[in-house]
């Protein structure tokens, strides 16, 4: 009240900077479980057309790991657009997505993106069934091995697309990390798909990728960390919703110390100190199912903290360019 | 042609006959009733089945001359922008430019993905949450042929596809002005070509800073900046965009794809060769 009472000149009577506090932009509507395993499991699909191209076919072990990365994202690919599905209500709906294409909706590209990914991982699938004698090997020819690097383009733009459709909003938080989140996404991504792909390879017990994994795992979580602490410093008072707060509690929590930092003190201590080998499946077993939990969290977090970014009016006048 | 309004808001008296006319003209349900506090305005804001919502602000302050009062009032609406978040972000095309370049939502192609909700830089869009929520019937699409079938749309009882102003599309196709400002009973809300309906604001403003009138601007004649282009709905205010709960500074959200795309390729791409020098240099 008291600043209502002020004298101002008679050029400016500003006592009011907000409207009653009321938000000035809307809510987004993505709250559920499903938009948050959309955004991860997707990510973690892309990530493992990437990991499946690098592989090196004359190493056995390496080849069977191709096989279990492209079984595995075929299984993503038939998911996704389920979990999709039920955000939207009804099958149908999905499909209203594919009556067009448009450059400039993050959406339409990845829906697109999905649902050639879920085509080039199936020819992907057919070949690694036919080389591995499970189909007929001549049913290789109707999948040429050109189909590993197109799954993994594809996977590479699914990785970071969500980030970019995140940051490609009015949402105070979000738009204030264009180039953090979407970095953010594409490591979380390619760390969660090394991680799943070694805890399905140590469940099968191919062992000798695992530390290759480990490898490209760390790399990337360093790389979200580095991501996340610059976006910290970055975005000021736009992201207060996303660090501060519960939010910034459970992003700390959750995944820089239980989804980062845990799993790389673990796969140090892999690569540092000879273990046992059970013992050394166990560790994998459980990096990897902390890093999958820290992506998740990942996305859990950035989503809701969207929610909370809307309601402070003052972040959404002047909105980041 | 392009059509739209000019909200003269020194003009505005807060009777809400705008925010009335509309929801019967398009069979909007009712949003049910909330004691706000928030001066006379129980509206709140701009919904799915909200088109037209008036802004209630009561200003006061104390100088030598004694106390000033104002009460500002003001019809806000979709803006209509010249590039649109909301279209540029809709993935299945329901959101278009119609004949009027006015942006309108094809209820029957929506899927409720809420994407255009969030992508508006004005909080203008949203979800209809529910169908049907008092058994009063909302005709989904404004529009005057055929009215669509609820069945055969994408709602089908499961709400959620987004709903905003449409400028009363049907009525300017048989040649009406839209139900708001038809309604309008003091010319706030004036409806017409954008062209002549800009030089009148420019001419407005001018009169009204000549008056003397504080803080007297317009709102979205020319380009409001940030790659969202001039707007086809705009306003003449007499305080900061703030004080209505308008932007000062909107962005049209797809301006920050390139950035987004281009940190997102060499993240990708720099994993990508540690990678390759992982499993291949072994």
């Amino acid at each position: 009240m008291s600043d209502l009472l002020e004298p101002p000149g008679r050029e400016e009577t500003i006592p009011t900077p907000t409207y009653y506090d009321r938000p000035m932009l809307k809510m987004p509507h993505w709250d559920g479980w499903n938009v948050v395993t959309y955004l991860f499991l997707g990510g973690v699909m892309g990530g493992l057309g990437v990991i499946g191209v690098l592989t090196n076919p004359k190493r056995e072990s390496d080849r069977k790991l191709k096989r279990t990365l492209a079984v595995t994202s075929l299984i993503l690919a038939a998911a996704n657009p389920a979990v999709l599905v039920t955000h939207l209500g009804r099958p149908e709906r999905f499909l209203h997505m594919l009556r067009i294409a448009k450059i400039k909706s993050p959406m339409s590209m990845g829906v697109w993106g999905l649902v050639l990914y879920s085509g080039a991982a199936g020819m992907n699938v057919l070949r690694e069934l036919a080389l591995s004698g499970v189909l007929p090997r001549w049913m290789r020819h109707l999948a040429p091995s050109l189909f590993a690097p197109v799954q993994a383009i594809i996977g590479a733009f699914i990785m970071g697309y969500t980030g970019v459709l995140l940051s490609a909003t009015a949402n105070p938080l979000w738009s204030s990390g264009k180039r953090h989140i979407p970095v953010a996404f594409v490591c979380s991504s390619m760390g969660s798909a090394c991680a799943l792909s070694n805890l399905v390879s140590t469940l099968e017990g191919n062992t000798e990728v695992t530390h290759k994994l480990e490898r490209l795992e760390m790399l990337a979580s360093a790389a979200e960390l580095v991501a996340l602490i610059s976006f910290e410093r970055q975005s000021g008072a736009y992201g207060k919703a996303l660090f501060s707060g519960a939010a910034g509690d459970r992003l700390r929590t959750y995944t820089i110390q239980t989804g980062i930092l845990a799993p790389l003190a673990l796969n140090l201590l892999g690569a540092v100190v000879p273990l046992p080998k059970p013992v050394n499946a166990l560790r994998t077993v459980i990096a990897s199912v902390l890093t999958l939990f820290g992506g998740y969290n990942l996305r859990n977090t950035v989503i809701r903290a969207g929610r909370v970014s809307v309601q402070d009016p003052s972040v959404a006048s002047v909105q980041p360019s | 042609m392009a059509t739209g309004f000019f909200t003269d808001t020194t003009l505005c008296i807060g009777c809400k006959a705008c925010e009335v006319a509309c929801k019967q003209w398009n069979e909007l349900p009712s949003d049910g009733f909330q004691f706000t506090g928030d001066s006379y305005d129980n509206t709140s804001e701009l919904s799915g089945t909200t088109w037209r919502h008036v802004a209630f602000i009561e200003q006061m302050s104390l100088d030598e001359g004694g106390l000033h009062d104002r009460w500002l009032m003001s019809s806000d609406v979709c803006k209509h922008c010249t590039n649109a978040g909301c279209m540029e972000a809709c993935p299945t095309g329901a959101i278009i430019r119609n004949e009027f370049d006015s942006v309108f939502i094809q209820p029957d192609v929506c899927n409720g993905c809420g994407y255009c909700v969030t992508s508006c830089p004005f909080g203008v869009v949203d979800l209809i949450e529910k169908f049907d929520p008092d058994g009063s019937r909302y005709n989904l699409a404004s529009l005057v042929e055929a009215r669509l079938d609820e069945d055969k749309t994408a709602l089908q009882g499961h709400g959620g596809v987004a709903g905003k102003c449409t400028l009363c599309y049907d009525r300017q196709k048989i040649g009406f002005e839209p139900a708001c400002a038809k309604a309008c009973p003091t010319e706030s809300i004036q409806f017409g070509d954008v062209d002549v309906l800009r030089e009148r604001a420019r001419k407005r403003v001018e009169t009204l800073v000549g008056r003397g009138v504080a803080g007297a601007q317009l709102y979205g004649v020319d380009d409001v900046g940030g790659g969202v282009g001039p707007l086809n709905a705009f306003f003449l205010l007499t305080d900061r965009p703030e004080t209505y709960n308008l932007p000062a500074q909107p962005v049209l959200p797809s301006t920050r794809q390139p950035a987004g795309y281009s940190s997102a390729a060499i993240a990708a791409l720099g994993l990508a060769i540690a990678g390759w020098m992982i499993f291949r240099n072994e």
